[in-house]
């Protein structure tokens, strides 16, 4: 059972859009593999939609104006609809091992498997400010050198499994680590995470707008 | 040591979240479908009435500007005339609905003005279709390049369909057209749209 959850003030900005695309990326993955967050989704957002489409309009005139009329004109004026499909589940091979990605990482391309030792990263090609994601496959028996990095750590396990001086974790659980955070994950049978690091160098030459609520929750 | 989320929403009894009672959910409703449906312009001016004063509204707060919340009003609304047909009534309101879009809308148009790229990611992080297990992906072993799949899967269905036949299974427009049972001309339209958009997608990508 997955035990390690985003924050409710990551869950709420990942429903408002206000995270950056690789954190949302991530936030996404583990909604669709966890029900109860899945669940706190979808009353969040009908939250936000009541909030903002129950309010009454500040001019009640019924007539619309000429950029109203021609705004309608414009988006009427065709009646093809767009069609939206699924999409086609993607197997990447990793040192002889087939994972299926997630959903969300499914049309984002990701670069060649870098193999170090037992690791192996690929990069997501998401241009994303300071931040990086990744997808970090470790082989069996291998574990997750102790890093420094000043920023933060988001660490997702899509497939497989790893265990640390806390317990044991299972696919889907979202692991939000910082500075202060210290720990060696190690695998028994191998495993494939998703991963976004943000370094503070990055974070203190001021990051756009977008990031700021993020430092709130790292600093 | 690992900081995690005490999962109390992850614990029985969540309470279930119901429309306030002046919204017109109903009527909302019920005109989202006969877009979908009808393609319905009345009620299609209904919904067009009735949410952009909120989405230029909120678009103001977003973007701090008069002309961007304009262009989320014009992109949400876009979304809902042509994507009506995607509303399950059985999954929520129709203004949860509308909300997902414009969210997505603004969410788009947060990453263009940052990084200068139409993505459009939005739809990989908030799907607005119902995800199945299962697909049918028949042609999918003549597709070696992966990145060219990736273009093709972007592409809207009808559009999809005609590349896959002239270019994937050989068959001619006419041809095409008799399977698909749509004039020759749609075909051709079809597929000259669905190339546009590859070769922007693609140029845009291979910079």
């Amino acid at each position: 059972m997955i035990k390690h959850h985003p924050s409710d003030a990551l869950l709420a900005q990942y429903c408002n859009a206000s995270l950056p695309a690789s954190l949302s990326i991530a936030i996404a993955i583990h909604v669709e593999m966890c029900e109860c967050c899945q669940a706190e989704v979808k009353r969040l957002e009908a939250q936000n939609a009541n909030a903002i489409f129950t309010q009454p309009d500040l001019s009640v005139d019924e007539e619309l104006s000429d950029d109203a009329m021609s705004l309608f004109a414009a988006i009427t004026a065709s009646d093809d609809v767009d069609e939206v499909y699924e999409v086609t589940p993607q197997t990447i091979l990793v040192n002889q091992q087939n994972y299926q990605l997630p959903r969300a990482l499914a049309r984002i391309s990701h670069g060649k498997f870098m193999q170090m030792g037992k690791l192996s990263r690929s990069r997501i090609a998401l241009d994303d400010g300071a931040l990086r994601s990744s997808l970090l496959h470790i082989d069996a028996g291998g574990e997750i050198p102790e890093h420094t990095h000043t920023g933060f750590e988001l660490t997702l396990l899509l497939d497989g499994e790893f265990s640390d001086e806390e317990g044991q974790y299972v696919p889907g659980d979202f692991m939000w680590l910082d500075g202060r955070h210290q720990h060696t994950p190690i695998t028994e049978k191998g495993c494939l995470c998703y991963t976004v690091v943000s370094s503070a160098l990055h974070f203190n030459k001021g990051l756009s707008k977008l990031l700021n609520p993020i430092g709130n929750l790292i600093y | 040591m690992v900081s995690q989320q005490p999962a109390t929403r992850c614990e029985p009894n969540t309470g279930n979240y119901t429309a306030m009672p002046e919204t017109p959910s109903q009527e909302l409703a019920d005109a989202l479908s006969a877009v979908a449906v009808k393609r319905d312009k009345q009620a299609f001016a209904y919904l067009f009435t009735y949410f952009s004063p909120k989405i230029k509204r909120f678009g103001i707060k977003q973007f701090n500007s008069d002309a961007q919340a304009m262009e989320l009003v014009q992109e949400t609304l876009t979304s809902v005339w042509r994507k009506a047909h995607l509303y399950n009534n059985d999954k929520g309101a129709a203004t949860t609905w509308v909300y997902t879009v414009m969210r997505n809308a603004s969410f788009d148009m947060l990453r263009k003005m940052k990084s200068n790229k139409e993505e459009h990611i939005s739809e990989d992080i908030w799907p607005l279709v119902e995800q199945h297990t299962s697909s049918d992906y028949e042609f999918s072993d003549h597709l070696e390049n992966q990145q060219m799949k990736n273009y093709l899967d972007k592409l809207p269905q009808a559009q999809r369909e005609v590349v896959k036949g002239v270019y994937f299974q050989d068959m001619s427009q006419e041809q095409l057209a008799e399977q698909l049972n749509i004039p020759v001309g749609t075909v051709k339209s079809r597929l000259r749209l669905a190339l546009q958009k590859l070769r922007n997608e693609m140029g845009d990508r291979n910079d």
